[in-house]
């Protein structure tokens, strides 16, 4: 069998071979990544578009779960000033039941109770980056204003809509409660309750002031019931917190599993590429210029 | 009886035939490293002998002809091999073309996707703001530019294929047409019962060249090689090409014709058949889905949107411009919208609720009519493309290697080894030289014999 002669272009294409291994050695280890092209493993490629999906999802997520708790926050702080103020309120109309009180003094009571009112309704009107904490879903729209045809003195512009925010697959918490819900409920009035204790300390009878003072006690209860939804939704976005937290990492830990590139098998790999490359060299350079005319002379 | 001048003229005819051989291996020495030269060896032989009465005595050597030394099925199986290989070589290329569209980096389609409904989450936490809406409308028009930015680089990309088409084309005409001029040199040739030598080469090498453009078929005839593509169409018969053409399709390919008929899609093989494969499947293909892809999902979004209301109380419209057909979606993608109020957050008709967008939202994670979500349709697509790029590269790859290793058995056979060149120059220069001695003893002889006549003074 004849050998071939021309060893020439095995050569170049061993040296090329050699140096195409290097050059992707010294490319994962630029880049940190195995798969820098669908073609490197389209599998991969593929799950990475998932896997980047994911993240987002997950990022949307913790953000939607930080913004609410801040919403919820603003709305638990100005319902807990609310509740002192009521609940002031009630000392003022057990005080003016007292069938010993002057006029003048119940008058003053009234109007202390008048002034609790009118706080009350300014602090259930409260915008958080303008959006009306307790107008429902009409977040625009100032919840309470004042109309004397109501009993309470004031009309409710808002709607008994709740919205809510995803905070995980399938996982929605409702992000507010209805003003008339928290302010005006049947039975329950704050406002009204607080209206009609300022009528009874003007009207005088210590039995009206009484009852009025029980209705408020009434009203006050239910609106310290319903203050625990902010309480407990924000602990919920707090558990889940926790969790996106661990999943963002999980995700991470995906994705560099998916491209990512050992450094050590990349640099065990580079200097591998290397050798060969140095030994496909130092071979060529010994093959290439062997001939018969070296030594005729 | 032979004489000395007899003997004179086998020595002058050794001396001619080893300078033929010399010849041969000078040509050799100088085409050592020329493309498909097949090596020559000169075919030495006795010469007739001559008898006198019961004597039989040779009468020397002569150099009968040159034999390039050559496989012909080894030829066809490289030509074959190269028509594979240059197939490949074009898919792979094109496909490095088309793969870095489709890399997760933030200005993909599947990022862009990602940032959208990232938008329309932000919006839900504050559905009121015109910000955010704002924020909304240009993340929908980001993802429309990233469906324009892979359907116009995808077009570019067929268009280069289109003009590599035509190139192809030309070039296997020229090819075709020297093909066709060697023949008539060889037609004599061949019926003198000599060897092609050097002009069989020359075609052999230009087949190889015509194989890397397209797969051909070559029959071997009285008048020199036929030469058709792979599926018969006639490149070259006798000394004659019949050159192919190339002609703008209603679909603005270049489609390619042969006396007028359409042979686009029987030529699979070499450089053109990949360009083609890559063009007139891989391309139509990936835009298909892309146009699926952008026609599913802004139906989608656009049903759902109307469901809700926007910023003043209104019923919403279409978010997305409705594709008028699957056909061309990706390039029209549009968003509809321009006034950010109109976005239609709201699901009571209030300008604070959410409710609308928290079924958009749900849209990410829902089957488009294709059945996959958005993310995972996307991601199909990413596979395809990383998959059919990898398939590609990885038959290049394969026929590389095979047609080295065919060349190896080759250049085994056929290719000059300057050492046995080397080794025959010698044995030629000895037997020159032996021949040249022979002569000048012969002549020594002749003036021997002369002076016997002039010294012995007999006369």
């Amino acid at each position: 069998m004849r050998v071939n002669p021309n060893t020439a272009p095995d050569v170049l294409a061993a040296i090329a071979q050699a140096q195409q291994a290097e050059a992707v050695a010294l490319q994962q280890i630029a880049t940190g990544r195995r798969v820098n092209l669908p073609s490197d493993d389209p599998g991969a490629a593929a799950a990475l578009v998932q896997n980047h999906n994911r993240s987002d999802v997950v990022d949307q997520y913790t953000q939607n779960g930080n913004t609410v708790l801040q919403m919820l926050q603003t709305a638990d702080s100005v319902l807990s000033s609310v509740v002192s103020e009521v609940s002031q309120a009630i000392s003022v109309g057990v005080q003016g039941a007292n069938g010993t009180l002057s006029d003048s003094n119940r008058e003053t009571l009234a109007d202390q109770v008048s002034g609790t009112l009118d706080s009350v309704v300014s602090q259930a009107n409260m915008a958080y980056r303008g959006i009306h904490l307790f107008a429902g879903t009409a977040t625009t729209t100032v919840p309470f204003t004042p109309d004397t045809s109501s009993p309470s003195g004031y009309q409710y512009n808002g709607n008994g809509n709740v919205n809510s925010a995803a905070i995980g697959d399938g996982f929605a918490v409702p992000v507010n409660v209805p003003g008339d819900q928290l302010f005006q409920h049947t039975g329950a009035d704050v406002l009204g309750s607080l209206q009609q204790l300022v009528t009874a300390l003007r009207g005088g009878d210590a039995s009206v002031i009484g009852s009025a003072t029980n209705q408020l006690r009434q009203a006050f209860d239910y609106l310290t019931q319903q203050r625990a939804f902010y309480g407990n939704v924000a602990s919920q976005i707090n558990s889940q917190e926790s969790f996106l937290q661990s999943e963002t990492t999980n995700i991470k830990s995906e994705e560099n599993s998916l491209v990512g590139v050992d450094m050590a098998t990349a640099a065990t790999n580079l200097s591998q590429a290397q050798t060969a490359t140095q030994a496909t060299l130092a071979a060529a350079a010994r093959v290439l210029p062997q001939s018969l005319l070296d030594y005729l002379k | 009886m032979p004489g000395l001048t007899t003997s004179l003229l086998t020595a002058m005819h050794a001396l001619m035939a080893q300078q033929g051989a010399m010849d041969a291996t000078t040509n050799n020495i100088a085409n050592a490293n020329t493309p498909g030269y097949s090596r020559q060896v000169p075919v030495l032989v006795e010469s007739d002998p001559s008898n006198e009465g019961s004597l039989l005595y040779g009468n020397g050597v002569q150099l009968e002809r040159y034999q390039s030394i050559r496989d012909e099925l080894l030829d066809l199986r490289i030509q074959e091999e190269t028509s594979q290989q240059s197939s490949a070589e074009a898919q792979t290329n094109a496909m490095q073309q088309i793969q870095p569209l489709f890399v997760t980096n933030g200005q993909d389609i599947g990022s862009q996707i990602s940032a959208f409904f990232a938008s329309i989450s932000q919006l839900s936490a504050d559905p009121a703001n015109l910000s955010l809406r704002t924020g909304m409308i240009t993340a929908g028009q980001n993802l429309a530019s990233s469906f324009h930015t892979a359907v116009s680089q995808l077009t570019e990309i067929q268009s280069g294929l289109n003009r590599s088409v035509v190139q192809d084309v030309g070039k296997i005409n020229q090819i075709a047409q020297q093909i066709a001029d060697l023949n008539s040199q060889l037609i004599p040739l061949q019926t003198g019962g000599q060897d092609g030598g050097s002009v069989k080469d020359q075609q052999t090498e230009l087949v190889r060249q015509l194989s890397e453009l397209t797969g051909v078929s070559v029959i071997e005839t009285e008048s020199g090689i036929t030469v058709t593509t792979g599926s018969g169409t006639a490149l070259v018969v006798g000394s004659r090409a019949f050159p192919l053409q190339t002609a703008m399709g209603s679909s603005g390919k270049q489609q390619v014709l042969s006396q007028g008929q359409d042979i686009t899609a029987t030529l699979n093989t070499g450089a053109l058949g990949g360009a083609l494969a890559v063009r007139d499947q891989v391309v139509p293909g990936i835009l298909n889905q892309l146009d699926t892809l952008a026609s599913d999902f802004s139906n989608s979004f656009n049903a759902v949107h109307q469901s809700g209301t926007d910023l003043n109380g209104v019923a919403g419209g279409d978010f997305f411009t409705p594709a008028s057909s699957v056909a061309g979606a990706a390039a029209h993608f549009n968003v509809a919208l321009t006034d950010p109020a109109a976005i239609a957050a709201s699901s009571d008709g209030s300008a604070g609720s959410n409710g609308n967008l928290t079924q958009l939202l749900t849209l990410q994670s829902s089957p488009l009519a294709s059945g996959e979500t958005p993310t995972d349709s996307y991601s199909s697509i990413v596979f395809q493309v990383g998959t059919l790029a990898a398939n590609a590269q990885a038959e290049s790859d394969a026929s590389s290697m095979s047609l080295q290793q065919l060349s190896d058995q080759r250049s085994a056979l056929s290719g000059v080894s300057v050492n046995e060149e080397s080794v025959n120059l010698i044995r030629y220069q000895q037997a020159f030289e032996a021949a040249a001695r022979v002569i000048t003893t012969i002549d020594q002889l002749n003036q021997v014999a002369l002076n016997m006549g002039a010294s012995g003074g007999g006369f």
